[in-house]
């Protein structure tokens, strides 16, 4: 260890690499830590600093990457390399060009950003958005702690909207490790749950179609719906498709003399959608493991547990009350947890120190209002997935919450 | 050096200055909405950057000659009554000769009239001073106005469209930036372009103050 410390003394001497100074200072810094201090108050005595809060981060992050690479393959390794190459060089230009040092804050950006995308990003891709995502994310707003956004979440708003047909319309099925861009094409979860509902009757109380109608589909989404439906003696199975989400619905409908095998789909059931045997984003999936890192990350006192259960709260209310009136467009609440990037927005991105609020009145809001949007958006428009929009619609807002809360909060004296 | 003999001292400096240090756009951040709106192909921004260029010329040349005779508090309906006649003008003759670009153009021909740049400068310069510096500030700032659409449209089309001037210079299975071709591409080319421009100028001389 001493020979590296004394090389990166002599390294700081160097007349020649004067202009390299935040790579050595980087380097120093990942290797020994620092021993800079506040120079103003307040002081708090605490060991916490920016690089605990990222090495605890990343240590949360380590399994779900993990799981992507089991279920997605090794390509999955490169598109991260990709990540922080691309990525890691606009910082070190920035740092050089405007000669600050270079922030551990692009330690985590470069590693969340590849896992929201897409397992067939093409690695250009991933290279433009992270790209993006740094420049326009981050550094134009003054670099690590400044930033207004959630640079990893501007990066992939940026490619999805640049790239529709890449990003969202090629998903890989887990497990199945050819390379081959166009060879799997399925659908996501909350894509397929979309298009049957859309195509079809959702949870209906008797299930009656014409003879000559050309669609006969009917989605259920518990046990119960199942139920009630088949108790009817109205209900004709004859030539109808039927969609089932989850096991219990599978299992009762299956179980029914009058419903033919050869008719009946299970779109997805709730264990593989834990366990991230589903197609997705590559480190969504695997919601289980997600969840112990949000915990994690919970307990080390890194992130707040107010806006994760907030915000996974209203998302299950609102799914709840929905369902029950508008089960054609809005999804069942468990599986509105369980599906898309929600699970992993919600514990890794909503929760980011510097794009959030920091008052706990403001968390609140904060988790509420992206459940509400995220509802919405899910439901009522063209895109299957409105995780990432919400996040980056309240980052927008973070500031003025805080604001509003601190107004009520400290109001002046009435004199 | 035969811009400066012709134009005069004075002249060159006004030439100079509309499309460096005072350009239209990237310091006074004037006519940024038709640049953000029809900078999506080259040829909608040659045939914008023109219509704009002739207007800001011909209202140049009524204004200054008319100067001492417009009375003060009517001066800004004179500027939109010679400007909207000019525009009208643009707009037919688009009409009469190109169609397509016409269409394409939509109501930015007609929007010229609103157009930032042409008020701005009428307000500004051609109000106070002679036909010849009007015209020559005019063009000064219809050259700048013109060349930084067509730079951010030549980005756009070729990452947008994948053509430059409807001819296609990518290769095959291009994959669209569909973002180019919508306003948001252009806020973010806008946006370095004006980065850039500021970086040359000023030499960076604001993070300095801080």
């Amino acid at each position: 260890m001493k020979v590296i410390r004394s090389l990166l003394d002599k390294l700081y001497e160097v007349p020649g690499l004067q202009r390299y100074k935040p790579i050595i200072g980087a380097a120093d810094a990942i290797l020994y830590g620092t021993n800079e201090t506040t120079h103003a108050a307040p002081h708090v005595v605490d060991n916490i600093d920016i690089k605990r809060y990222m090495s605890f981060v990343i240590l949360a992050l380590l399994p779900a990457v993990a799981a992507s690479v089991y279920f997605f393959g090794f390509r999955v390794i490169a598109i991260i390399m990709v990540s922080y190459m691309a990525g890691g060089a606009v910082e070190v230009i920035f740092a050089m060009v405007g000669k600050h040092d270079i922030h551990e804050g692009f330690l985590i950006t470069g590693l969340i950003f590849p896992l929201v995308l897409p397992p067939t990003c093409p690695l250009w891709v991933v290279a433009i958005g992270v790209v993006f995502g740094t420049m326009f994310g981050k550094e134009m707003f003054g670099g690590t702690g400044r930033n207004i956004f959630n640079p990893a979440l501007v990066g992939r708003l940026f490619i999805t909207i640049a790239f529709p047909a890449i990003m969202s319309a090629n998903w890989q099925q887990p497990f199945d490790y050819s390379l081959e861009t166009d060879a799997t094409t399925v659908a996501t979860p909350l894509g397929k749950y979309k298009s049957t509902a859309m195509a079809g009757e959702v949870n209906p109380t008797v299930v009656e179609f014409k003879e000559d109608e050309a669609n006969k589909q009917v989605l259920f989404t518990s046990a119960a719906a199942v139920e009630k439906c088949t108790l009817n003696p109205e209900s004709k199975f004859d030539g109808v498709k039927i969609y089932c989400v989850g096991n219990g619905a599978y299992k009762k409908a299956a179980k029914h003399k009058r419903i033919e095998e050869s008719n009946l789909t299970r779109l997805f059931s709730y264990g593989d959608l834990l366990v991230g045997k589903e197609p997705g984003s590559m480190g969504e999936t695997c919601r289980i493991v997600i969840i112990l890192g949000g915990i994690f990350l919970m307990f080390a006192k890194v992130s707040n547990w107010r806006i994760p259960v907030s915000y996974l709260g209203t998302v299950f209310v609102l799914a709840l009350v929905g369902h029950r009136f508008l089960p054609q467009d809005i999804a069942p609440p468990v599986f509105q947890i369980f599906a898309g990037g929600l699970m992993f927005g919600a514990m890794f991105m909503a929760t980011d120190p510097i794009t959030s609020p920091f008052t706990k009145a403001g968390k609140y809001c904060f988790g509420v209002s992206c459940g509400v949007l995220t509802v919405l958006i899910r439901s009522f428009t063209g895109y299957v997935e409105g995780v990432m929009f919400s996040i980056v619609i309240m980052n927008a807002f973070t500031p003025l919450i805080d604001q509003i809360v601190l107004m009520f909060k400290y109001r002046p004296a009435k004199t | 050096m035969f811009l400066k003999k012709y134009l005069g001292a004075d002249g060159y400096k006004i030439l100079k200055l509309g499309i460096t240090r005072d350009h239209p756009i990237f310091a006074v951040g004037l006519g940024i909405c038709s640049a953000l709106a029809v900078s999506n192909t080259v040829a909608n921004a040659i045939a914008m950057g023109a219509g704009v260029t002739f207007v800001l010329v011909a209202t140049a040349v009524i204004i200054s000659s008319l100067r001492s005779m417009i009375p003060q508090r009517a001066r800004i309906i004179t500027y939109m009554i010679t400007i909207a006649s000019f525009v009208i003008i643009v707009q037919m003759f688009l009409d009469a000769f190109s169609p397509t670009i016409s269409e394409a153009l939509g109501p930015y021909v007609a929007l010229i009239i609103t157009n930032c740049i042409i008020m701005g400068r009428a307000e500004a310069f051609y109000v106070t001073n002679g036909v010849r510096l009007s015209v020559i500030d005019a063009v000064s700032n219809g050259i700048a106005y013109t060349y930084t659409l067509v730079a951010i449209a030549v980005v756009r089309e070729i990452l947008g469209f994948g053509t430059l001037l409807g001819f296609q210079v990518t290769p095959d299975g291009w994959p669209k930036w569909v973002v180019m071709s919508m306003a948001p591409g252009a806020f973010f080319l806008l946006g370095v372009a004006i980065w850039i421009s500021k970086t040359i100028t000023e030499g960076g001389s604001e993070e300095e103050e801080e």
